[in-house]
């Protein structure tokens, strides 16, 4: 579903991806783990087709199509979704009016006819149920005011909502109690589908607790330096990256 | 021709007039070259223009004046709550059942023409409403200068809606002078589009102690449309309050310029005076200049001042793009939204939805070049 070649990223004019390849199949949940500074959200944000990302070189395809060449709004439509490590707040725009806007556009990109609000509505309130979200923030405007887990929650019901084929977790679980971190990984767990795939972006492993992911790649200095199955998470937070930097340093001699 | 009309509109005749149309100058100026005819009172309104105004809500209580003059066929007064003097000159709400829908409509002539008029508004009522029209039809240039006087008695409250739709040929210079009696609140929200030049100065003075004034505006521009606000607030009583939140908008080659000034005289202690000016430019080419000046003579003051001119925020922009919509879309919804925030006040869901409307079709639309 998704290839990336040797991706080279350069944000204000450092380089921060360093030939970047990873390899992503349908129905798979990827994790990506690293320290500060690896270069985890830049790759979130070139998927996304955020603006200043640079790609010095290196190829992006999902579907057998170049992913780098699409607009952000093309990608949303062609099945991409970033869940924000930071969500925006945007004061005057209704929550409820900003997600019927949203799935609309991407029902008209694909050809396909658009709900009405009756319609829309029924839909929300079952994906509300599953993440155990309150009504009253589908009136209110677009993540002001939310406190920092009710931001989160709201990225993963836009992600129950919209239905995308890839999704894209950058730090999901950074700024999040026990309690909503569970809800987050029910809610991920919910979605998990022969035909959607995952990239789990975190620094820490306790999300992969209920996340459990096929595979697990260490990012470290813009690439990827090790993968594995679920257990290397663990072995990542009992030893430290440093235990990664030192095996690749071993592994080289 | 030129010194002439400076004079006229009174530039120069201290300095500080004369510097108070620093920024609007140049569009004076161009006016000021044209050979203006005087407007014609009897002109006949087009059935569009017409449709502009005939809202339902304002029925039984319209005055409709074109080119400066009241209009007996067009006006539409049955409501007691309204006394109009023989003279038209001046008009008062004793009663208010429903808004008072007062609609200065110009159209032009063959050549460029001018009109001019002043009005005077006594507002009794406790809980009064107002909505102040300009409508510039299209077609040749046309001028016109309104002058108004409103006073409002003591405990008496005002709700106060002004729009102005100009076309590209149309120029305005609105001279409001507002009185506040002690106790009297008065709520104005503005809207203007468009126009040539179009200028509204707006002076209040909070004559009367715990007098209140709540002002919200937009303007949203765009083409060669320039506009002006100048606000003169004079805190002239003890526990007045003052509360100004304006949003502009524009794009293309327009040119905004808001002054938002604020005098708390002596004596006027427990003032509180708080201005919020913010700005989106949407075009390299667009400019909006943005003053806030407060002036405090007093004690025990509470203000609070903040203005900006900026871009639309990036962040949310591919926020709003990478749930699927796209870029114009997405630059429409931000930019209705940075408006709303102007419009927040206005109850009344019908009018809401116009001027709602009227913004929406000024900004950028998706087939538009970049």
């Amino acid at each position: 579903m998704l290839k990336i070649e040797n991706l080279h990223v350069r944000v204000a004019g450092k380089e921060i991806l360093k030939g970047l390849s990873l390899e992503v199949q349908a129905g798979q949940v990827h994790a990506i783990m690293g320290p500060n500074g690896a270069g985890k959200s830049t790759l979130g944000n070139v998927l996304a087709g955020r603006e200043g990302y640079e790609v010095t070189a290196g190829s992006v395809s999902y579907d057998g199509q170049d992913l780098l060449a699409l607009e952000p709004e093309q990608r949303a439509a062609a099945g991409v979704f970033l869940a924000f490590q930071y969500p925006v707040e945007i004061p005057g725009v209704n929550n409820t009016y900003f997600l019927r806007t949203a799935f609309n556009a991407q029902r008209k990109a694909r050809g396909e006819a658009e709900l009405d609000s009756m319609q829309f509505l029924k839909r929300v309130r079952e994906k509300l149920a599953v993440l155990h979200l309150k009504d009253e923030l589908l009136h209110r405007a677009v993540n002001e005011g939310f406190s920092g887990g009710e931001k989160k929650r709201n990225e993963i019901f836009q992600l129950a909502l919209l239905e995308p084929r890839l999704a894209i977790l950058d730090e999901t679980d950074s700024g999040l109690d026990i309690d909503a971190l569970k809800m987050v990984a029910d809610g991920v767990n919910a979605m998990r589908d022969p035909a959607r795939a995952f990239i789990v972006v975190t620094h820490y492993q306790r999300l992969l607790d209920y996340i459990v992911p096929d595979v697990v790649h260490v990012l470290a200095d813009g690439r990827i330096v090790e993968s594995g199955d679920a257990s290397l998470a663990h072995k990542l937070e009992e030893h430290g990256y440093a235990w990664v930097a030192q095996r690749r340093v071993a592994g080289a001699a | 021709m030129e010194a002439a009309l400076l004079d006229e509109l009174g530039g120069a005749d201290t300095p500080e007039r004369a510097e108070s149309w620093r920024y609007s100058r140049n569009a004076l100026r161009a006016l000021a070259q044209l050979p203006f005819g005087v407007a014609d009172p009897d002109a006949a309104l087009a059935p569009e223009v017409c449709a502009q105004f005939a809202w339902p809500q304002t029925q039984g209580r319209r005055l409709v004046f074109i080119n400066g003059r009241l209009s007996g066929a067009h006006s539409d007064l049955r409501d007691e709550g309204i006394v109009v003097a023989d003279d038209a000159a001046t008009i008062r709400i004793v009663d208010a059942a429903r808004p008072l829908h007062l609609v200065h409509i110009g159209v032009p002539g063959a050549a460029a023409t001018r009109w001019q008029t002043a009005l005077r508004l006594q507002v009794e009522a406790a809980q009064a409403s107002l909505i102040e029209q300009h409508i510039g039809a299209s077609g040749a240039e046309l001028f016109a200068v309104f002058d108004l006087r409103v006073e409002i008695a003591a405990q008496a409250a005002l709700d106060w809606i002004a729009l102005s739709e100009l076309s590209e040929q149309a120029s305005l210079l609105r001279r409001v002078e507002l009185k506040l009696a002690a106790q009297s609140q008065v709520r104005r929200s503005d809207a203007l589009f468009g126009g040539r030049m179009q200028r509204l100065e707006l002076g209040v003075e909070l004559a009367g102690a715990q007098a209140r004034l709540e002002s919200r505006g937009m303007f949203v521009l765009r083409g060669r449309e320039h506009a002006e606000v100048r606000l003169d607030i004079r805190h002239q009583a003890r526990d007045c309050a003052c509360d100004v939140l304006w949003r502009g908008v524009a794009d293309q080659r327009a040119r905004g310029i808001f002054h938002g000034g604020i005098t708390v005289e002596p004596g006027a202690d427990g003032s509180d005076a708080r201005l919020s000016s913010k700005n989106v430019l949407l075009s390299a080419l667009a400019e909006i200049d943005t003053q806030p000046v407060l002036e405090i003579h007093a004690d025990e003051v509470q203000a609070a001042h903040g203005a900006t001119v900026g871009q639309i925020d990036e962040r949310a922009l591919f926020y709003l793009r990478s749930r699927g919509i796209p870029l114009e879309q997405a630059r429409r919804m931000l930019v209705a939204a940075f408006c709303a925030q102007a419009l927040g006040a206005i109850g009344d869901g019908g009018l809401r939805e116009r001027i709602d409307a009227l913004a929406q079709a000024r900004l950028p639309s998706p087939d538009a070049a970049q």
